[in-house]
């Protein structure tokens, strides 16, 4: 399977930044700085169960 | 906006506190931001300073050296003072446990803001943040304000002037350690940050394959004990590579602005950072590039931003000053502050939107 992952981190991305370009930098700063690079993900990435752990890990934190 | 600085170098703490008075004049200020040298006792300061401006919220911490307009000093106290013209409102909490919830302290600001973090405008209301900086909890501390709120929080590190014994926040009168002041603010005008670091990517990549992020130790990059590959990365020896920590730190690079990772030292074949280092990371090697000159320039972009400056708070690490009077430029540095009422000192790690090292980060009021 693939494209789990772009797709956890394009939800966390919208639910944060709300189309707000601004918050959008600073989001996938607040990921890259959680170990989790925002611009390595494609829908084509394979679906890596760590990362998708720890996304999911990301997104019970956020609020 | 109506900002004014302060700065006293005399050495009892009476005489400082009547000499910060005495340059407030009769400012009406409802906030004050001090840093005080390590070498004032600090229950005393906070005191002290919370009785000077009873009016006011007061916060601080003890430094590793301080920055006012114009000048690097040390020994010292600096204030900025603030009044309604630059101030609408502002709240400070404090978090007094590390380990503790973050949550707990930011639910004060909701309480007094009448609204969610989740909620503030970022463009509306700045956080301010001084934490203890023998903590090592930092990363997790700004990290979790980063979880609950759009808001920016920027900050500090607590030093001690180089002792690494004790540092301390200092809130309303008391002073805390292993703990962090947190201010919300709202600016009646605009405000920007800084994050300035002098360096610049090489090609070499460290990857961190095995990594005690809590000890922010890390025992392998790219599969290698840490020491050998960092070493091999920059050409020398395991035995000389502490020369070039200052030098040559390490750091996350994304959309080309690194966040920097300091070596503090090496223990065995392992590699200890100032910073959390987590595992899978890829991290570049850096090489220092110029600091008057960098930091000229990001002032100067925020005044282009800004339309103008009327105030800044400098977070500049330790590191940096360091290298500054190994270089003889403490004064170039400090000139560049000439031109805008600046406080700041010389910290044990930077906070903005991570916790960072080698860095200054600063807060810049329109």
């Amino acid at each position: 399977m693939a494209g789990k992952i772009k797709q956890m981190i394009d939800t966390i991305i919208n639910q944060r930044a709300k189309d707000n370009a601004m918050l959008v930098g600073v989001i996938k700063t607040k990921l890259m700085l959680k170990g989790i690079d925002p611009g390595k993900f494609t829908l084509q990435s394979p679906d890596d169960p760590t990362i998708i752990a720890k996304l999911e890990a990301v997104i019970k934190e956020l609020k | 906006m109506s900002i004014k600085t302060a700065f006293s170098s005399k050495t009892s703490l009476p005489e400082v506190v009547s000499d910060l008075q005495a340059q407030f004049g009769d400012f009406e200020t409802n906030l004050v931001v001090f840093f005080a040298s390590s070498s004032f006792a600090s229950d005393e300061v906070a005191g002290k300073m919370a009785e000077a401006f009873p009016q006011a919220a007061t916060l601080g911490c003890s430094t590793a050296g301080e920055i006012v307009t114009g000048r690097m000093l040390t020994n010292s106290v600096v204030a900025m003072a603030f009044d309604k013209q630059s101030i609408k409102s502002a709240k400070i909490a404090v978090l007094e446990n590390l380990s503790s919830d973050v949550g707990v302290a930011l639910n004060v600001f909701e309480q007094n803001f009448n609204r969610p973090m989740s909620e503030m405008d970022p463009k509306q209301y700045v956080g301010l943040v001084l934490i203890d900086g023998l903590s090592g909890k930092e990363e997790q501390v700004i990290d979790r304000i980063g979880d609950l709120t759009n808001v920016n929080f920027i900050g500090g590190s607590a030093g001690d002037d180089l002792k690494f014994a004790a540092t301390y926040v200092y809130a309303n009168g008391r002073s805390y350690s292993n703990a962090a002041v947190l201010a919300m603010i709202e600016p009646v005008s605009e405000f920007t940050f800084i994050k300035t670091q002098s360096f610049c990517p090489l090609s070499q990549k460290l990857v961190v394959t095995k990594a005690n992020e809590a000890a922010r130790e890390v025992l392998e990059f790219n599969n290698k004990p840490a020491a050998v590959a960092y070493a091999e990365a920059l050409g020398t020896t395991v035995a000389d590579v502490s020369n070039q920590f200052m030098h040559n730190p390490v750091g996350l690079v994304f959309e080309g602005e690194p966040f920097v990772r300091s070596p503090q030292q090496i223990k065995g074949d392992s590699m200890f950072f100032y910073c959390s280092v987590i595992e899978g990371m890829e991290l570049s090697l850096l090489e220092s590039t110029d600091i008057i000159s960098d930091t000229k320039k990001a002032i100067e972009t925020a005044r282009q931003e800004l339309s103008g400056i009327s105030g800044i708070i400098n977070f500049n690490c330790i590191l940096r000053t360091l290298e500054l009077n190994q270089k003889g430029l403490s004064d170039a540095y400090g000139e560049l502050f000439s031109g805008a009422p600046t406080i700041g000192f010389s910290t044990y790690g930077e906070q903005f939107i991570g916790h960072v090292n080698q860095t200054a980060t600063m807060l810049v009021f329109r």
